[in-house]
């Protein structure tokens, strides 16, 4: 029997052992290996999914940075603060992190009993990252809710503003709002002008911010406010308002409006007539504006202090006559018609220095156009573009055109400085920057010449109200008494009442601008006139403020008559 | 040799998962101090903003002044008037040399019973 190879079954062959052990390892070793590369896998796209995620920072909309920004403090030219930030505790809450909302509503509600319950249960209800739920409260109750431990309930630090002086500074100041964004008055001016500060804002937190020294002096802003509360009282007016500015580099030392509001509770701004009287309220200023008038005509070089004008009988315009208040009917000499206010006199000064150019020197003075001034509050003159013969005439006395007690002050201070424009600012300003920025509109001599008339009025004319009460502090000024239009006809019984002045006349420095709105008589024994309310404030302010600002009283006759020019012939 | 090696190493890495563990919850701790501290200073930054705004408020003008018309009676105090201020500057300049005529003058007066301080307390309103 022939053995083939086919009868045997294929030959067992056995590997040794030590390969058999070689290839199980290799085989290990790639399930290890897979398994590793599996792992670090998935790590790694963990990673990656986690780097791709965006952080959502925003609080309901508003990015957190901006909400818990801090704004700088603001001071006073002294370094007092006007407005300083507070932090607060803010109450929020994590919708998705309440495991039971009944509960959170009535333990919320045994703190703070003024949420409604109907609107805490829709807002802790739902799958929301953040709700606030009250804001701006107290550390006390801060600690009292942390007591409840309500999960997902929890605070933050916000910064909150605070204006230590209440209502006295408010339309300067302005206000801002929850988020503490400035909404009006230089906390808007900060926000909308200072683009490096808005940038600042974002990194602000925690950050110190270089304060912001304002030109306001809060000794007069003080005064000046205490004055205009009590001519609310004291003449029963229905409004007052008064600026104080440097003449020579055109800082604002104090500006008052009443009726005015409490920048800490910025609803209340939105009372009527609250707004700012100075900046934003443009009014006939009546007599006042002959200062303008005769400063023009002198520059002009077509009037001279010497000149006369015949004021004997009043001006015919068609049906219309133009006569003064208490007037004298015979010829007046330039100092006379300014001393004793005369309409007909003014109006003859206009004309003589011809009405196109009068028109072009309120352009000159700025009186046209809205004052370059910080504060958003602010509106646009009223003064006719080609005025007729009738409207010049009117308008050369101060009717028939509205600017803002902001821009007499201007035009105060140009007239009583020697004769340079100046823009107001509420921002430091030294006299070199000034001086940079100065345009001339007037003659020096000009100037000199206004500034013996301004002293004039206030000794023998409408303004010896004032200067009975500010004697010792050489105060120069004009009254103007409006009649205030109601139903396009000028009302006999109320007035609005200006007083424009410059102190010390000597050695000019501040001008002050004080209206009163419908003022009453105090007593039967004064009137209703500018002097008796607007003159008497002014002189109030004066005599108070003098002091601090450094002017030191000085009864002199020699400084008086050192003030009359040269060539005046008396 | 090697086993050596392996013992050697296998008390390393024990000895360094020790420190890593050491140093991470050191590191966890300092964490926590951080945060902690980060509380307190925040905190202290509020009150202390809370405290700077109250002094801003006691040092206001408008609050001074109701405190001061509030004891103007008992201290009697008055608002400063314009005759009150002087300056050295205004003080006259001593004389050269003694005015005996007027000392003169002023001692005969006296003796005669007029004082001259009088009619100047007088005419200032004074007397």
């Amino acid at each position: 029997m022939a053995i083939t190879a086919d009868d045997f079954a294929p030959t067992i062959a056995l590997d040794g052992t030590r390969k058999v052990r070689g290839n199980m390892t290799q085989a290990r070793l790639r399930w290890v290996i897979l398994a590793i590369v599996l792992g670090f896998a998935t790590v790694g796209g963990r990673l990656v999914q986690l780097g791709m995620i965006q952080p959502d920072n925003s609080i309901e909309g508003v990015a957190r940075s901006e909400i818990t920004a801090t704004r700088p403090p603001i001071l006073d030219r002294n370094g007092l603060e006007m407005a300083v930030d507070i932090r607060v505790p803010s109450l929020y809450a994590e919708p998705r992190r309440i495991i039971d909302v009944e509960e959170a509503v009535a333990k919320l509600r045994t703190v703070l009993p003024n949420l409604s319950e109907s609107w805490l249960r829709s807002r802790l209800t739902g799958d929301k990252g953040f709700v606030w739920l009250q804001r701006e409260l107290s550390p006390a109750i801060e600690e009292r809710v942390m007591r409840l431990g309500i999960p997902g309930i929890e605070f933050l630090t916000e910064s909150k503003r605070f204006y230590p002086g209440m209502n006295e500074a408010s339309h300067i100041l302005g206000s801002t709002n929850i988020d503490n964004q400035g909404i009006a008055g230089i906390e808007k001016h900060m926000d909308v002008e200072d683009v490096a500060l808005l940038q600042d804002l974002g990194l602000a937190r925690g950050n110190a911010l270089a304060p912001v020294e304002l030109s306001i002096d809060m000794r007069v802003q003080h005064i000046v406010h205490e004055e205009m509360v009590d001519a609310l009282t004291r003449y029963k007016a229905i409004a007052a308002a008064g600026v104080m500015m440097d003449i020579h580099t055109g800082e604002i030392i104090a500006l008052a409006s009443v009726p005015d509001f409490d920048p800490n509770d910025p609803s209340s701004a939105l009372v009527k007539d609250s707004f700012n009287r100075i900046t934003a309220g443009i009014y006939e200023l009546g007599s006042t504006f002959k200062t303008i008038t005769i400063a023009g005509a002198i520059d002009s070089g077509a009037v001279t202090l010497n000149d006369q004008f015949d004021a004997r009988f009043g001006i015919r315009y068609g049906r219309y006559t133009i006569d003064d208040f208490h007037g004298k009917h015979r010829i007046l000499s330039v100092p006379e018609i300014y001393k004793y206010s005369s309409n007909i006199g003014t109006i003859r000064v206009m004309q003589a220095m011809g009405k196109e150019n009068y028109r072009a020197f309120l352009t000159r003075m700025g009186l046209d156009t809205r004052v370059p001034f910080e504060l958003p509050e602010m509106r646009l003159p009223n003064v006719p573009k080609n005025p007729s013969d009738i409207s010049a005439a009117t308008m050369s006395f101060g009717h028939g055109l509205s600017v803002s007690p902001l821009h007499m002050a201007v035009a105060m201070s140009a007239i009583a400085n020697g004769g340079n424009y100046i823009a107001p600012t509420l921002y430091r300003r030294s006299l070199e920057e000034a001086q940079s920025e100065y345009v001339r509109v007037l003659k020096p001599e000009t100037s000199r010449d206004m500034r013996y008339l301004m002293r004039l009025n206030a000794l023998e004319g409408s303004g010896s109200q004032t200067e009975k009460v500010s004697k010792g502090y050489r105060i120069g000024g004009k009254t103007g008494t409006a009649e205030k239009v109601e139903n396009g006809v000028y009302s006999h019984s109320k007035d609005f009442n200006v007083f424009a002045a410059v102190f010390p006349m000597d050695d000019p420095q501040y001008a002050l601008v004080v209206v009163v709105d419908e003022p009453k008589p105090e007593n039967a024994q004064s009137g209703d006139t500018a002097g008796f309310n607007a003159g008497m404030m002014s002189g109030r302010i004066v005599q108070r403020v003098a002091p601090m600002l450094g002017i030191a009283p000085n009864f002199s006759q020699a400084l008086d008559d050192a003030m009359v020019p040269p060539n005046l012939i008396r | 040799m090697i086993r050596n090696i392996n013992i050697i190493l296998i008390f390393t890495s024990v000895v360094m998962l020790s420190g890593v563990y050491a140093l991470k919850f050191a590191i966890e701790h300092t964490a926590s101090e951080r945060t902690a501290l980060i509380a307190l200073i925040d905190s202290q930054e509020g009150d202390l903003s809370v405290l700077k705004a109250d002094e801003a408020v006691l040092n206001q003008p408008g609050h001074i002044e109701p405190i001061v018309k509030r004891h103007q009676e008992a201290l009697a105090i008055v608002p400063v008037a314009q005759k009150q201020f002087g300056a050295f500057a205004d003080l006259p300049m001593r004389p050269a040399q003694p005015d005996n005529a007027a000392l003169d003058a002023l001692l005969a007066s006296l003796d005669a019973g007029v004082d001259p301080i009088d009619a100047i307390l007088t005419s200032e309103g004074i007397e």
